[in-house]
């Protein structure tokens, strides 16, 4: 039982709001043509209501136990968390600064996460990544591909 | 006769050869792979299918699917980590062999009761899809709905520890189909003015994330986990030691077999899968063995039990998938998306508007197990020697760019590769928190039909909801999903009271 009372009870907590929250923004939804039971609401609201229900019986499963250990920010590791910086910083870059720096930049930095300290290790990750996925995706699969807000070194790599 | 017409198509294609052979070593390395699931791969490899024909991409994804589960037994017995969960009561067996010094031996028997239990599964598939194609044909939208609604409510309650959170699962995936534009009104519903959800939440993107992106959130955590490999060692005692003889094998025959029916039944109802398969085979197996104080210590029928068992579920698995549209399986979720990229609608139907290309898969199929247990039956222990070769701290960062690219490759949009994300972390959270992210993605493939089944029912209803209780065979399945959740209720709150004592 330890270590489920505050989570059990944070976890309720999260569903019931999210199951209100669906709800409310459910009921925003044009009735339609329809009407009705049978109309565009009644599924958000069979899936709100269910995540309430849902929420309010891991809320009240929660308190019924007497346990105190809470869920804790340390819950999520530091590692966790800066891959997740990584992985939105790597979808931005993308959008600045197109697909071949941005991963020539994320892909030795995902290595250093993973524990590969070796520099040119880390260097050929920079170049050879971004340029075997291009390869693959955008030029055999003709894919095509995110092209940079900022700067795109395809323009330069195409002449344009 | 549509098989042999099927086999005779799958055999004049060299190139379809050459995918399903493919497939077949993709599938057994990844499942082979601590972490990496054949659900991630097909999720991965599905953009790239996008560029093949029909019957090659679905007889790819679907080869590398039978292929990984057998796959994940080369990890249970070498390394003592089941590579994927269905090869999980694999290990209780395989690995004590291993540390004997027979881990060729146990692999062989792995290789052959895998590839046993998988024909039998997909025989019984072949035999018996036509039938419940034709019953599902005669099955209107209020039945359609039960089946729908049984299937949400068997698959958030029978997996994973938390009834309640499964079922939470099971909505959640349901909500976030339900963003988009109304399939029938075309009224927006929870797009808050953004044009990219009017098009809704892409299923690759979000099947990449939860079981890519979250498998590498996952690793990440367990990155510094030692992985202790026990090969057979090469000397010519150690060789004949290794051999697997008829005389070994005939004992674990009625096991297999046993296993095998085990597993296809289990195929067939939705969301249970391999893994709940192969330990109620093995624990089926253990009840009625000669000499059950032998299981656990390196018994060969541990091994073949819960082999031919997970492997007999994946063609069974494709029975309410291809009949109604709805997947048993993660696996059979994905393969949902592949038939929809290539306009193919699943569901009654599709015997009747493409019946080729179901047996053509369904022949498929039996080529890529012949494949996987050649290349096993010769080659296990080279695989698992080439995977404790490949370094994790490698693998890993560059399966997390394969994510984003994959991502992207699906529509071309970078509001996928943000759904991705999110997806990852999401599933990552999921496991942690005890949620169920399978019933999650699984959900999410079936609320479109269920919702049209369920709008379709009203239309057609004088009495609203009443029709889902005038019709006996709807309520029959209504109850027997109510039913289910209530069994399982009381198995977890007598598991617990045992715990408890």
């Amino acid at each position: 039982m330890t270590g489920s009372f505050h989570r059990s009870v944070i976890v309720g907590a999260v569903l019931t709001v999210l199951g209100l929250a669906a709800g409310y923004y459910a009921s925003l939804i044009p009735q339609g043509a329809e009407g009705g039971i049978g109309g565009a609401r009644i599924f958000p609201y069979i899936a709100s209501g269910a995540i309430l229900v849902c929420g309010i019986l891991e809320l009240l499963s929660g308190l019924r136990r007497q346990d105190t250990s809470p869920l804790r920010l340390t819950d999520i590791p530091g590692e966790i968390a800066s891959l997740l910086a990584i992985a939105i910083g790597y979808v931005w870059l993308v959008s600045k600064l197109g697909y071949l720096i941005a991963t020539g930049l994320i892909a030795p930095l995902a290595m250093l996460l993973f524990g590969i300290r070796n520099p040119p290790g880390l260097m050929a990750a920079a170049i050879l990544c971004p340029a075997i996925y291009h390869l693959i995706f955008f030029e055999l699969l003709g894919v095509f591909p995110p092209f940079g807000e900022w700067f795109d070194l395809l323009d330069i790599l195409q002449g344009s | 006769m549509e098989i042999f017409a099927g086999l005779a198509t799958v055999l004049t294609s060299p190139a379809l050869i050459g995918w399903v052979v493919l497939a077949a070593v993709v599938g057994m390395i990844v499942g082979a792979i601590p972490g990496l699931t054949a659900s991630a791969a097909i999720a991965m490899l599905l953009p790239v299918t996008f560029y093949m024909d029909p019957l090659s991409a679905l007889a790819f994804l679907y080869v590398i699917g039978k292929s990984g589960r057998y796959g994940g037994s080369i990890a249970a017995i070498l390394f003592n980590t089941p590579g994927t969960a269905a090869s999980a009561a694999t290990q209780i067996d395989g690995y004590p062999l291993a540390q004997k010094g027979m881990s060729s031996k146990a692999m062989r028997v792995a290789t052959v009761s895998s590839v046993i239990g998988d024909y039998i599964g997909e025989i019984l598939l072949i035999i018996g899809v036509g039938v419940i194609a034709a019953i599902a044909l005669m099955l209107g939208p209020p039945e359609l709905f039960a089946i729908y609604f049984a299937a949400f409510v068997v698959i958030g309650s029978v997996i994973g520890k938390s009834v309640v959170k499964g079922l939470a699962s099971a909505a959640l995936g349901v909500l976030i189909k339900m963003i988009g534009t109304d399939p029938i009104t075309a009224d927006e519903r929870f797009t808050f003015g953004s044009f990219d959800l009017l098009g809704g939440i892409g299923l690759v993107p979000l099947m990449i994330g939860i079981f890519v992106l979250a498998e590498v959130f996952s690793q990440l955590e367990n990155k510094n986990a030692k992985t202790i490999q026990y090969d057979a060692p090469s000397s010519e005692e150690a060789r004949a030691r290794n051999r697997l003889s008829w005389a070994e094998y005939r004992p674990c025959v009625p096991h297999v077999i046993r296993s095998s029916f085990i597993g296809s039944f289990i195929g067939i109802l939705p969301g249970l899968g391999s893994a709940i398969a192969a330990f109620v085979a093995y624990g089926e197996g253990k009840r009625r063995a000669k000499h059950p104080d032998e299981w656990g210590k390196g018994a060969l029928e541990g091994i073949a039990a819960p082999e031919a068992a997970n492997n007999a579920v994946s063609g069974p698995s494709m029975a309410p998938l291809l009949t109604l549209g709805i997947p048993g399986s993660t696996i059979g979720a994905i393969l949902v998306g592949v038939f929809l990229i290539h306009g193919i609608q699943v569901g009654p139907t599709l015997f009747v508007t493409s019946k080729e290309l179901v047996y053509s898969l369904f022949a498929a199929g039996l080529l890529g197990i012949a494949c996987y247990g050649l290349i096993g039956y010769f080659g296990a222990a080279a695989v698992g020697r080439l995977i404790i070769k490949i370094p994790t701290r490698v693998l890993y960062p560059l399966v997390f760019l394969t994510a984003f690219v994959a991502a992207y490759a699906s529509r071309g949009s970078l509001f996928d590769v943000w759904v991705m994300v999110t997806a990852g972390f999401t599933g990552w959270l999921m496991k942690k928190l005890d949620f169920n992210p399978a019933a999650f993605v699984i959900s999410f493939v079936l609320a479109g039909g269920a919702e049209e089944a369920f709008r379709q029912s009203l239309l057609l209803s004088d009495n609203g909801l009443m029709i889902f209780v005038t019709r006996p065979v709807a309520l029959g399945i209504l109850l027997l999903g109510i039913g289910a959740v209530v069994f399982r209720i009381r198995s977890l709150r007598r598991e617990a009271k045992q715990d408890e004592l």
